[in-house]
């Protein structure tokens, strides 16, 4: 018994080694968690706090520009469709992007109350550090999302939230793909009904 | 819908509801176009995609939304009003404590004694102590709920998921997952055990409460969805697979050892901290 115990804590050790080799790698996992700690934190404070709707849609669009690499998201949210785009487009577009981003998240965030959040692990993926968190809400089962954050080193950004598993800039790029091919790849038909939509939710 | 019905010239009316059902039959003829061979992102998206009857599926689609508009989401919303917060934990918890038997043998059938572990355990705490699966005592002493179906099971054999199916009532699936949620309700228990008026209102009521308990907690994500997607259909279709494909994940990640949560090591830490 004592030799299995020794063994798993070798391997647990090994494992830990591997994790943390002390250098580039712990140390854009250490900045990228407490990036996302700090941004986390002052989300809370805000969808917790005190303040008019409108308030709160403002701040939480500050924090947003702020953490958020926006253009990089949005890019990405295009997918194929981005270099069939005029430099005019990609200007509405992107500028379309953020106002409908900070709407949806305000909205999707304005009505919480009691929203707690425990800062998990960080890994690496590719360029990027994923770090992991668990969001409690009142009346509903603790949800972990997970910060995908680029450039951990230099200019932390976050460019991806995944909750539950469910990526948001895959599922944004899927909408907008699946709208595009039905309005004949029009990017002008997209641009209208952002602007519709950013009109209707605000 | 509501239009429909509320019609006041029925011959309006059945001209709608022609219309409709000749949607339907060419809906249900369709197949999706493919895209110009010319065009390899456009043809490499499509069959990424994966969803070959599109405009079949997107007829189903409106179907269950009308549906659902017309009668599960205002049921589960008066759900929500009539009954507080802890009765409706209570409700879920009970069906969930039901499921057990399914749950337990696919945690089984994929090969994870922790899962099926975990699942045992939780049924007789929380059947007991949680007064007949109503609390589930069991979470707080780290056997967490699992989320083992047989479309699970599958795909962690291997089998892949398959072209995307929107299907009546049942909502977003696949070939696989469809097969996995008939095998399930063909070797749940209570879908055999028993006979008589009694036994078949029980299976029924157990239906229809499960179908308003889930609504009721995803009332407010899906309305979300509705107000913010530009193609509500291709978002569902996006996060139905990537949560299904997270849930593999998930269980193949799980490879703690058959070592009890509450067996100390030496430094007194537990070596197999509870999954999440």
């Amino acid at each position: 018994m004592t030799d299995r115990r020794g063994f798993l804590l070798a391997a647990l050790g090994a494992g830990a080694a591997a994790a943390m080799p002390g250098s580039a790698h712990a140390q854009a996992a250490e900045r990228a968690s407490a990036f996302i700690k700090t941004t986390g934190e002052r989300l809370v404070a805000v969808v917790n706090g005190p303040g008019s709707p409108a308030d709160k849609r403002h701040a939480i669009g500050q924090i947003i520009v702020a953490a958020v690499d926006v253009d990089a998201v949005g890019r990405f949210c295009l997918g194929r469709f981005w270099r069939q785009t005029s430099p005019d487009q990609q200007k509405t577009y992107l500028a379309l992007f953020q106002e409908v981003l900070i709407t949806n998240i305000t909205a999707k965030l304005g009505e919480y109350q009691g929203v707690k959040f425990t800062l998990g692990r960080a890994r690496p993926q590719d360029e990027e550090q994923v770090v992991s968190t668990v969001v409690e809400r009142p009346n509903s089962a603790p949800a972990t999302v997970d910060w995908v954050v680029t450039k951990p080193a230099a200019a932390p950004r976050i460019i991806d939230v995944i909750a539950e598993g469910t990526s948001l800039r895959i599922t944004q790029r899927s909408d907008y793909s699946a709208y595009l091919q039905r309005n004949n790849n029009s990017i002008e038909a997209l641009l209208a009904a952002m602007k519709s939509q950013a009109i209707l939710n605000k | 819908m509501r239009a429909l019905f509320s019609s006041r010239f029925p011959t309006a009316g059945s001209v709608r509801s022609l219309v409709l059902a000749g949607l339907m039959v060419a809906g249900l003829a369709g197949c999706a176009t493919a895209p110009p061979a010319d065009d390899p992102e456009a043809v490499a998206e499509f069959k990424e995609l994966n969803d070959p009857i599109e405009p079949t599926n997107r007829v189903f689609y409106a179907i269950n939304t009308a549906l659902d508009d017309a009668l599960l989401a205002p049921v589960a919303r008066g759900y929500r009003a009539v009954f507080p917060d802890v009765v409706r934990t209570g409700i879920s918890n009970v069906l969930v404590n039901l499921g057990t038997p399914v749950r337990l043998g696919n945690d089984i059938l994929t090969g994870k004694p922790r899962r099926a572990g975990d699942t045992t355990m939780r049924f007789f705490i929380n059947s007991t102590a949680g007064v007949l699966g109503f609390f589930d005592v069991a979470a707080g002493m780290g056997y967490k709920k699992t989320d083992t179906d047989f479309g699970l099971t599958l795909a962690n054999l291997g089998v892949e998921e398959g072209p995307f199916l929107f299907l009546p009532i049942l909502g977003p699936s696949g070939p696989r997952d469809l097969t996995g949620f008939v095998v399930d309700r063909a070797a749940d228990p209570f879908t055999w055990v028993g006979q008589g008026t009694a036994v078949v209102a029980l299976g029924w009521s157990r239906t229809g409460v499960s179908a308003i308990s889930v609504r009721e907690k995803v009332l407010d994500p899906v309305e979300q969805i509705k107000k913010t997607a530009l193609d509500p259909y291709a978002t569902f279709r996006s996060l139905y697979r990537q949560y299904r494909t997270a849930e593999l994940t998930k269980l193949k990640n799980d490879n703690r050892a058959t070592i009890p949560v509450w067996f100390p090591d030496r430094a007194g830490e537990q070596i197999n901290p509870p999954a999440r």
